[in-house]
């Protein structure tokens, strides 16, 4: 199985802090990977580099093997909007805008028609149990229904990969299986490979496959 | 992309339509006053244009015309200035002039409505009689500056024109203006533009950063989801152009009522005609296209400095910390007034030329020098503070000092420009005071040309005119030395007039100037105490002097004023100064003076409200982006009045350090400029400039006091909690 996204050998500092020393991860296709290791260990700075946010000063970050960490700042923009969703711990979604128009801001971005983008937008709501929240913005939400409106957002252009940094952070755990299952559930039905960082065990048993950082480096775990 | 940044702008709760409005706000003032300042520089052209012909200069290859003998020479009535021009036609085909249909012929006169006005409504003995004949007709106003122009077009024979100073003969009238200095009104002009448009420049500046940290948020989570910075950069000009363009359209709407007022007012001392008052379609059309996209410019280069990274504001390019150099500018303009202390140019224009650089010179200076006087007493307040508060707010202004100083920028120029002009125009009255007193307001007096002659009787004449209250003739003083008196008055004639001083005893004739007070603080009589020194002349030489003056007292009515200065003229109609008390013959820099003040005024008045506003904007902002780290602070017990406090003293402290920087300043500036212009030493300002500055940095700390609330609202517990 050929990996969708891949990093080898990468490296990353902070100034003098090195956050990542020579890291290698990679997914495959629908695959549901948990990316474990306390504080401090690198694990949100490896998702960082995946997804393009950050770019490693060494070593290589591959998505259907091709290299994106050459890159310039637009084509990895592209890239993240047009093949990549995220689902963050929370500051992602837009507090002006409304539900709706949160979740369809990637196509909108992308230069589709409002009403088209819209539509799709009401679609994924209404698939994850937001129906009738549509004119509501950020700050009416609860946490859980936020995390909910940024899956929506992160699944809307049915994206290769989906970068999950401590999704459920910041809910309670009923709340946060709930959020994991539709996660889950989503990704298994459009074959999307999901990275998923978390420092939480009862998270990362939805995951098909377990690593940790520890020191900057990536280390197996075991297989779900 | 346009209409998404423009639902960001205008839909997005209430402080980014605060955001929205005050920026459209600042520029819709801003737009008003560039098309009123462009507007007063044009018609300031207009005015010189439309009264070119009044100087009767030659036109070069004019239409043939018989000639005609040419005086054109000032007069004065109720303190106002008349243009009076005496024609001597010399052929039945005179030269053309503007706004009236033929020069007059002998005892024929035109004049200008508002001085019509003043002829009907002014007994004959006080004006008409100055006019001889009958009025012939009312210059039309197209060919006159100001409908405020005082103009007569007399006719007299050319042989009476003649024998007046500076006449000559022209045979076709310019109508091209002269170049006229306009540059030093442009250049005060433009003073007055910068220091109105410099606080409303700091005022966009400031409401861009409400909401600063929010709207960093929103552009992060954007580039997130794949929105590249270019997006970014539109979303962001959209919203400053929607903005720009909002204020421009209201600044437009604008301009009709500062027109209006402009027109009222007379800035040039004379009113301008309303319709002269236009910016022009290529200005208005720069202005109109230039301030949305200069405002769209401006957020795009803001967005350059602060790259939006998906992770949130990743590289903001912190300014460095000011440097020493900063000063420079501020001291070179003061050194360019230092130069020219006993180095005066001669000229009017040479000594504009010289001065208002200076001032412009160390505004800007001032302006640069800012925010590193900010750092440096930053530091200082740092190195000594006590308490916790003290020490927080001079670490922030010491780490960022330019943010801190843009928001009092506004109030430090407003000082800087009342500073100067107080000390200027205060010092001048002081130093002026004494022979503007009783005595020189009721002496009238006319000076005479070398060989000028009175009728025998004009004493008898004048003393018989109602409200003069004494007449004489003055002969030249043949020993006028630069610090000798210039005229001989006779023993005599002074003793029936002890007010005026007296000669020394046994003396028969004495040294005595031509307005009996003297002509500034260091040659000026003290009135009755008054020894004037005794002329080494008997009667017989004095007779055989030239005459140097008539001078007459009156009683200190305007109507006694006008009835003796009309009586002098017939006396002595071939004057080229009219009869002058001291007040008038230094009415026109007075009056210039006054327009400064007022000008200054108007400066102080705008820009302190503005920049009160960009304060309390500055303020609220600083709040609001800190609002997290404030409220956890406060659920670690730190006090709520700790957290003011360093608020307070964030701004409160370069306030008022700047202010006094200003004024500071402001007064070495003047003082300066009146050691260089007049050898005057600067004197203190009076109690009304203590209350107008008192009262700006007084309304400037309420402003921050009325922001403090905000802190306790916006950062209870509920702020600290996470999303």
């Amino acid at each position: 199985m050929s990996a969708v996204i891949e990093a080898r050998d990468i490296e990353l500092s902070f100034g003098e802090t090195a956050a990542l020393r020579g890291a290698t991860f990679d997914a495959g296709p629908g695959e549901i990977v948990a990316v474990m290791g306390p504080s401090g260990s690198g694990k949100t700075t490896l998702l960082h580099c995946l997804a393009g946010i950050l770019v490693p000063s060494a070593g290589e970050v591959r998505f259907d093997g091709q290299r994106i960490d050459g890159l310039n700042e637009h084509q990895r923009s592209t890239l993240r909007r047009e093949r990549f969703g995220f689902v963050f711990q929370f500051g992602q979604l837009v507090p002006e805008l409304t539900v709706e128009e949160n979740v369809a801001l990637p196509l909108l971005l992308g230069g589709s028609r409002r009403g088209e983008a819209l539509r799709e937008a009401r679609r994924w709501l209404d698939r994850l149990g937001l129906a009738g929240m549509e004119g509501r913005r950020s700050g009416e939400l609860s946490g859980g229904q936020a995390q909910r409106v940024a899956l929506a957002r992160g699944m809307i252009n049915r994206p290769r990969v989906l970068f999950a940094d401590e999704p459920t952070g910041s809910l309670d755990s009923l709340t946060g299986e709930q959020v994991m299952d539709l996660m889950v559930a989503a990704a298994r039905e459009h074959g999307t490979t999901v990275v998923l960082v978390t420092h939480e065990p009862r998270v990362a048993v939805y995951a098909d496959r377990e690593v940790i950082v520890r020191d900057g480096r990536v280390h197996a775990l075991a297989a779900s | 992309m346009i209409r998404f940044g423009l639902r960001l702008a205008l839909a997005n709760g209430r402080e980014a339509l605060l955001r929205f409005v005050v920026i459209a706000v600042a520029v819709a003032l801003g737009t008003g006053l560039l098309l009123a300042t462009t507007a007063g520089v044009r018609a300031l052209d207009a005015q010189v244009g439309r009264g070119a012909w009044l100087r009767g200069q030659q036109a070069p290859g004019g239409p043939a015309a018989d000639p005609v003998v040419w005086a054109g020479r000032e007069d004065f009535f109720g303190g106002k200035s008349i243009w009076r021009i005496d024609v001597g036609l010399k052929g039945a085909n005179p030269p053309a002039v503007p706004g009236i249909p033929r020069l007059p012929a002998p005892g024929q006169y035109y004049v200008s409505p508002a001085l019509h006005d003043l002829i009907a409504t002014h007994p004959a003995d006080q004006l008409a009689a100055r006019f001889p004949g009958h009025e012939a007709g009312i210059i039309d106003e197209n060919a006159l500056e100001s409908p405020d122009s005082l103009v007569a077009v007399i006719g007299r024979t050319p042989g009476e024109v003649g024998g007046i100073p500076r006449a000559h003969e022209v045979t076709a009238v310019s109508t091209s203006p002269q170049k006229i200095p306009t540059a030093a009104m442009d250049l005060v002009l433009s003073v007055v533009a910068g220091g109105l448009l410099f606080p409303l420049l700091v005022f966009v500046g400031t409401a861009t950063r409400l909401s600063a940290t929010r709207r960093e948020q929103r552009f992060a989570a954007m580039r997130l989801i794949g929105a590249t910075p270019r997006q970014v950069t539109q979303l962001a000009a959209v919203e400053s152009g929607a903005a720009a363009v909002a204020g421009t359209i209201a600044g437009f709407a604008l301009f009709p009522a500062l027109r209006a007022a402009m027109a009222a007012v007379p800035l040039t001392t004379e009113r301008f005609f309303p319709a002269d008052l236009s910016p022009g379609l290529p200005i208005a059309v720069l202005v109109a296209l230039g301030v949305p996209l200069g405002a769209i410019a401006a957020a795009a280069l803001a967005m350059r400095r602060v790259r939006i990274s998906p992770l949130g504001v990743a590289r903001q390019v912190t300014p460095k910390p000011p440097r020493a150099w900063r000063l420079i500018p501020v001291v070179a303009g003061l050194v360019e007034l230092a130069y020219f202390v006993g180095r005066k140019p001669e000229t009017s224009s040479g000594q504009t030329a010289a001065f208002l650089p200076g001032f412009l010179i160390t505004m800007v200076g001032l302006v640069i020098a800012g925010p590193w006087i900010t750092m440096v007493g930053a530091r200082l307040m740092a190195r000594h503070a006590r308490r916790l508060p003290t020490l927080v707010a001079a670490r922030r202004l010491a780490d960022n000092p330019q943010a801190a100083f843009r928001a009092i920028s506004g109030v430090m120029l407003a000082l800087f420009v009342v500073s100067v002009a107080t000390g200027v125009i205060t010092t001048m009255h002081f130093e002026r005071g004494v022979r503007y007193g009783d005595l020189a307001a009721v002496t009238l007096e006319q000076h005479l040309g070398p060989e000028g002659t009175l009728p025998d009787d004009v004493s008898d004449r004048l003393r018989h005119v109602q409200g003069v209250t004494f007449a004489l003739v003055l002969h030249d003083n043949p020993d006028d030395g630069p610090a000798s008196p210039s005229s001989i008055v006779a023993c005599a004639d002074l003793a029936r007039i002890p007010q005026y001083g007296t000669c020394a005893p046994g003396a028969e004739y004495a040294q005595i100037w031509s307005n009996l007070v003297g002509f500034d603080r260091t040659r000026t009589g003290t009135g009755t105490a008054t020894v004037w020194p005794t002329a080494p002349v008997t009667a017989a030489q004095v007779t055989a002097l030239p005459l140097d003056s008539v001078v007459v007292g009156l009683d200190g009515s305007a109507a006694a004023h006008e009835r003796a200065r009309t009586a002098m003229g017939l006396a002595y109609p071939d004057y080229e100064v009219p009869a002058l008390t001291d007040l008038e013959r230094g009415s026109n820099s007075r009056t210039q003076m006054a327009l400064f003040q007022r000008l200054a005024d108007v400066i102080m008045l705008f820009s302190l409200p503005i920049a009160g506003c960009s304060l309390a904007v500055s303020v609220a902002a600083g709040i609001a982006d800190r609002k997290r780290p404030f409220s956890l602070l406060r659920l670690t017990g730190v006090p709520l009045r700790a957290l003011r406090r360093v608020v307070a003293l964030e701004s409160a402290v370069p306030l008022l350090a700047v202010a006094v920087l200003a004024a500071v300043t402001g007064f070495a500036a003047a003082q300066l400029f009146l050691r260089a212009q007049m050898g005057y030493t600067l004197a203190a300002p009076d109690w009304s400039y203590y209350a107008l500055a008192g009262l700006g940095l007084a309304v400037s700390l309420a402003i921050i006091a009325a922001t403090l609330p905000l802190l306790s609202r916006i950062t209870g517990p509920e702020t600290a909690r996470n999303e």
